[in-house]
């Protein structure tokens, strides 16, 4: 069981890796449109063949893969900040902060599944930053919620309070005693929304709702590849693979540190 | 109990009057003259002006959105710009098949989620268990769409099973099912992870408890501990699965896109391209309606279910 989270690592860094130097390092074009070679099987010059248009996935996937990451990290990491924020703003105190962000939240959280991030998305208009504000904004109660019942029971604790009867001002307990505190479950849960996004991200862009085309997402990649599902299925498998192993490392690793942060869910 | 009821309705109907609020004026905020748009684009500025009067886009935003909401009380969700029907008379002549594909994809969810998680939680540590575990973590790590690509592949490509796309409303209920079970049991599989997941946590964490280890000194059945723990342990579980059902209502979008079948989904993604946002507005509400509903239900189920919580 130790091992799987390793596993995680090694595989997220593996995908960093490729989305980084891939672009640079192979020799292909991911937009340069080849009509002599539409659907072409893998081959040693195209190892996961052609797409619709005769370009080369492989060179898609890699491009894709850094912006689908790119996407996904950048707006996990806008909702970490927005819901770290409010939920130390609030502290679940009963403040009118406090009632007003949990309010939004929870009005907030009353959309099923990723019904919010397709609305924000169609009011915003398809591209990468839009995609990474609505996915962001889709998050930010989960965090929120977490931040607040952490801070909450954490504030509640004696050695805060001692610390207040010591002359501690709330400025300087927040960071000083709170926040450490929360620092292993936000991981936990920002490795596996991380995830999510990643998958609501390819969804997205599956619709026709994510990234405009031709840049290639991994949504975009699998979205070209499924009119020729049936005759050329390696061009729908390749990118899926890549996909779903991203997110399963990603799983991995935020079960590992749900297990080393806290040993009861184990 | 009544009084813990009370309080949370309240709370429901604030959260629900923001949430109409944030759908309605969010709408607003589109790009596009909806009263250009259905009196057409060669329309003379007089025509879209009367157009506008009529749709009673003229008045002030508060005036119009209080005049949703009398609307809403009395079930009128508006008109399409496009269509020119009542709102509701076009989503009931999709919901047929949004509703028995979402019912199929939840019956198969809960029956392998629960099947899994009782047979990993009661044989923590043995193949099974590993088994199930591996397949949590998988099924939660790819996309529905692509799932669906997969199934399409093996099962109708391959085996020849089941029907490639597409839905015959007219025909009788077995044919039609045919139709649904790859869609349903791709919003089924990833589902089914998370609440085996969940449910293998929860039976585990029983397994300490004082009165298993009672049940077993005094040599009842591997079963039948089993069966006490389940029963224990389940209405742990109700919150997540009011969740999935949630995330069902959004699933479907995805799979009848893939599967190409006539329901809310393709309905919601035309009216998104067509910017027939009275459509949007009305399905976007009817989810969250349902969606608060069922995780409510939930809660008062777990709390009828398990003594322990009680609400105050």
């Amino acid at each position: 069981m130790r091992r799987l989270p390793w596993l995680g690592i090694g595989l997220l860094l593996l995908m960093a890796l490729a989305a980084a130097l891939g672009p640079e390092l192979w020799s292909q074009d991911a937009y340069r449109q080849n009509y002599a070679r539409l659907y072409a099987a893998p081959s040693p010059e195209n190892p996961l063949g052609t797409d619709n248009l005769g370009r080369d996935v492989l060179a898609r996937v890699l491009l894709g893969g850094r912006i689908s990451l790119g996407i996904a990290l950048a707006a996990t990491l806008g909702a970490l900040a927005l819901g770290l924020v409010g939920g130390l703003v609030s502290g679940g105190r009963g403040s009118v902060a406090d009632l007003v962000l949990t309010r939004l939240s929870d009005a907030l959280l009353a959309f099923p599944g990723f019904l919010l991030v397709l609305l924000v998305v169609v009011i915003l208009g398809n591209g990468a930053l839009q995609t990474i504000a609505a996915l962001a904004i889709s998050g930010t109660p989960l965090f929120f919620r977490l931040t607040r019942g952490y801070a909450r029971s954490i504030l509640a604790t004696e050695y805060v309070t001692a610390a207040a009867a010591l002359g501690a001002t709330r400025a300087r307990i927040l960071p000083r005693h709170v926040l450490p505190n929360l620092f292993g479950p936000l991981l936990v849960q920002a490795a596996s929304v991380c995830a999510a996004f990643l998958l609501v991200e390819a969804s997205l862009s599956f619709l026709g709702l994510g990234v405009a085309p031709p840049t290639p997402t991994w949504g975009n990649v699998l979205q070209d590849a499924r009119a020729m599902l049936t005759r050329q299925p390696w061009a729908a498998l390749g990118p899926g693979l890549v996909l779903g192993i991203t997110a399963l490392g990603l799983q991995l690793v935020s079960d590992g540190l749900r297990d080393r942060f806290d040993p009861r869910a184990r | 109990m009544l009084r813990y009821l009370l309080s949370q309705s309240a709370s429901l109907l604030i959260t629900m009057l923001l949430v109409i609020a944030m759908v309605f004026f969010g709408m607003r905020l589109l790009p596009g003259d909806p009263a250009q748009i259905r009196a057409g684009l060669d329309a003379t500025p007089q025509q879209v002006e009367s157009t506008r009067r009529a749709l009673g886009l003229d008045r002030p935003l508060a005036g119009q959105f209080v005049a949703y909401l009398g609307g809403l009380l009395q079930g009128d969700l508006g008109r399409s710009w496009r269509q020119n029907q009542p709102v509701t008379v076009i989503i009931a002549s999709r919901l047929p098949v949004t509703l028995l594909l979402a019912g199929c994809a939840y019956l198969l969810s809960l029956l392998l989620g629960f099947g899994l998680g009782i047979l990993a939680g009661s044989l923590p540590g043995s193949g099974w268990d590993r088994l199930v575990r591996g397949y949590t973590t998988v099924g939660l790590s790819f996309p529905e769409f692509w799932i669906a690509f997969l199934l399409i592949l093996v099962f109708s490509v391959n085996l020849g099973w089941f029907p490639l796309l597409g839905y015959p409303a007219d025909a009788p209920l077995p044919t039609r099912l045919m139709h649904l079970a790859l869609p349903a049991l791709t919003l089924a599989l990833p589902r089914s992870a998370q609440l085996a997941r969940l449910t293998r946590a929860l039976l585990i964490g029983e397994r300490t408890a004082d009165y298993v280890r009672t049940a077993r000194s005094k040599g009842l059945s591997v079963l039948a501990v089993t069966r006490h723990i389940t029963v224990n342990t389940l209405p742990g579980t109700f919150p997540l699965a009011a969740l999935e059902l949630g995330g069902l209502l959004t699933g479907v979008i995805i799979a009848e896109q893939v599967f190409s079948l006539p329901g809310l989904g393709q309905l919601l993604l035309g009216a998104i391209g067509a910017r027939d946002y009275a459509i949007v507005q009305g399905i976007t509400l009817l989810a969250i309606l349902v969606f608060t509903a069922v995780n409510w239900l939930a809660d008062l189920a777990q709390a009828a279910a398990d003594p322990r919580i009680r609400y105050s």
